[in-house]
């Protein structure tokens, strides 16, 4: 392989990333970053009163990434590498994010965005690589979610919490299975919607919006 | 000390109604007035920061955005019986550690959830301030040492203490609260997962987990029969009830 090509790889699939996540404004520091410092409360943080065009870019940044668990934990399936529990665990898992991708696609109606393309490699192929995805991936939704909690109207929050609830459940369970600490801190503190877009992008996962 | 107004046991009906109780006789509403005053935004700001280090230590102690932090009458309340329900899981999970009958899977999993329900007792306690509202008495009776009964209660705690906090949720006020609160209820789902998974539940049954309401919480910890005393009301917040 050229030298070049994997930063070329990289920086493309940044750029689809931050596309994909960010697309409505949800962005870097932003008016409505929740999640940063104590309970995520921003100094001086311009934070506007949640209304419908802020959860209108909330909930699509949450399908963005439901539907890359859901596409993730589908693939999984097909590729047929997983046994025992860990299929288990895709199979079932799989069939709630595909739950969840359903209730936002219905809750935005129209205003939902494309879907990008997704690509796993061998995370979705080989154990070891899928068990590290699926921890990070869970992990970050329970982050992300819990990073706009605050910024979402009463209706969206309800809903949000009936979600991240499971995301909770998830990622314990998954992380109990790939030995790693299923619940490792008292509070989970919210992350930022650009912080977000970081830890995806490390992952490559996304590629076309 | 101040003399108190002694407090009989309570019936399981008072109980409930204690759990639930909702400053009914407005004594919040002036002490709220008098306590934070001009004080107010420095007083939150320093809860929330102490209620984030102390949930974990995670968080670097920043200020509050002092005009959108409002510590209604509303959010006390609920905050107040999230403090009850703490100190109940705390106790429990910290006898069942002490008298070690359980195995040690289950003993480990009791050590690491009752430090996180002790550091929810401090973050919630911290939150309230001076709103805070002392410890029941609890007695558990045997179910901290048997097996078989303590992972029923553990596994009917947390995920009733994951449905309360998700009822709450779209009903608190404070925005800062919301943010706080929320960052506690996904942890309270990582205990149900994990201890569901020790011992063969499904971790995760459905794809949408339900809220379940207060008044609905107040009346399965009555159930229980772990409260033997109600909390000590008469503390400063209350002062015609001192003698």
């Amino acid at each position: 392989m050229h030298p070049t090509a994997g930063t070329e790889n990289a920086d493309s699939a940044r750029r689809s990333t931050r596309r994909a996540l960010l697309r409505g404004g949800l962005v870097v520091g932003g008016a409505f970053a929740v999640g940063g410092g104590a309970f995520g409360w921003r100094a001086g943080a311009a934070t506007p009163a949640p209304s419908a065009a802020t959860d209108q870019q909330i909930l699509n940044f949450a399908l963005v990434l439901e539907r890359l668990q859901a596409a993730f934990y589908t693939a999984a399936v097909d590729d047929d590498a997983l046994r025992g529990e860990l299929r288990e665990f895709a199979e079932i898992v799989g069939g709630h994010e595909r739950e969840h991708v359903a209730f936002l696609e219905k809750a935005l109606g129209s205003n939902a965005d494309s879907q990008p393309t997704f690509e796993f490699g061998s995370a979705t192929r080989e154990e070891k690589a899928f068990l590290d995805a699926a921890v990070l991936l869970e992990n970050t939704g329970v982050a992300a979610y819990n990073g706009q909690a605050a910024n979402l109207t009463k209706k969206s929050l309800a809903a949000a919490a009936e979600i991240v609830s499971v995301e909770g459940r998830h990622a314990a369970w998954i992380s109990d299975l790939a030995g790693q600490h299923p619940a490792p801190r008292a509070a989970d503190p919210g992350a930022t919607a650009d912080d977000v877009a970081a830890t995806l992008q490390r992952t490559g996962f996304i590629k076309e919006q | 000390m101040t003399p108190r107004e002694e407090i009989s046991e309570p019936t399981i009906d008072e109980l409930a109604s204690t759990l639930a109780e909702i400053d009914a006789d407005g004594a919040l509403q002036e002490t709220a007035e008098a306590a934070f005053g001009g004080t107010r935004a420095a007083f939150l700001q320093r809860s929330l920061a102490a209620a984030a280090a102390a949930a974990g230590g995670l968080f670097a102690a920043n200020s509050a955005d002092a005009a959108d932090v409002a510590t209604t009458k509303n959010d006390i309340a609920m905050l107040r019986f999230d403090l009850v329900l703490e100190y109940l899981q705390a106790g429990f999970y910290t006898e069942a550690e002490r008298l070690g009958a359980l195995t040690p899977k289950t003993l480990g999993w009791a050590r690491v959830v009752g430090a996180h329900e002790r550091a929810h007792v401090v973050a919630l306690k911290r939150l309230l301030g001076r709103k805070t509202v002392p410890s029941p008495t609890f007695n558990y009776g045997s179910v901290t040492t048997r097996e078989q009964a303590f992972i029923r209660t553990a596994v009917g705690f947390e995920d009733l203490t994951a449905a309360l906090l998700k009822w709450q949720a779209p009903r608190l006020d404070s925005r800062s609260v919301v943010a706080a609160a929320i960052t506690l209820h996904s942890v309270e789902t990582r205990h149900a997962a994990w201890i569901r998974h020790l011992i063969g539940l499904q971790p995760a049954a459905r794809a949408f987990d339900k809220p379940a309401s207060q008044a609905r919480m107040a009346r399965l910890i009555a159930s229980t029969n772990f409260v033997s005393a109600q909390p000590q009301l008469a503390g400063r917040s209350r002062p015609r009830l001192t003698g």
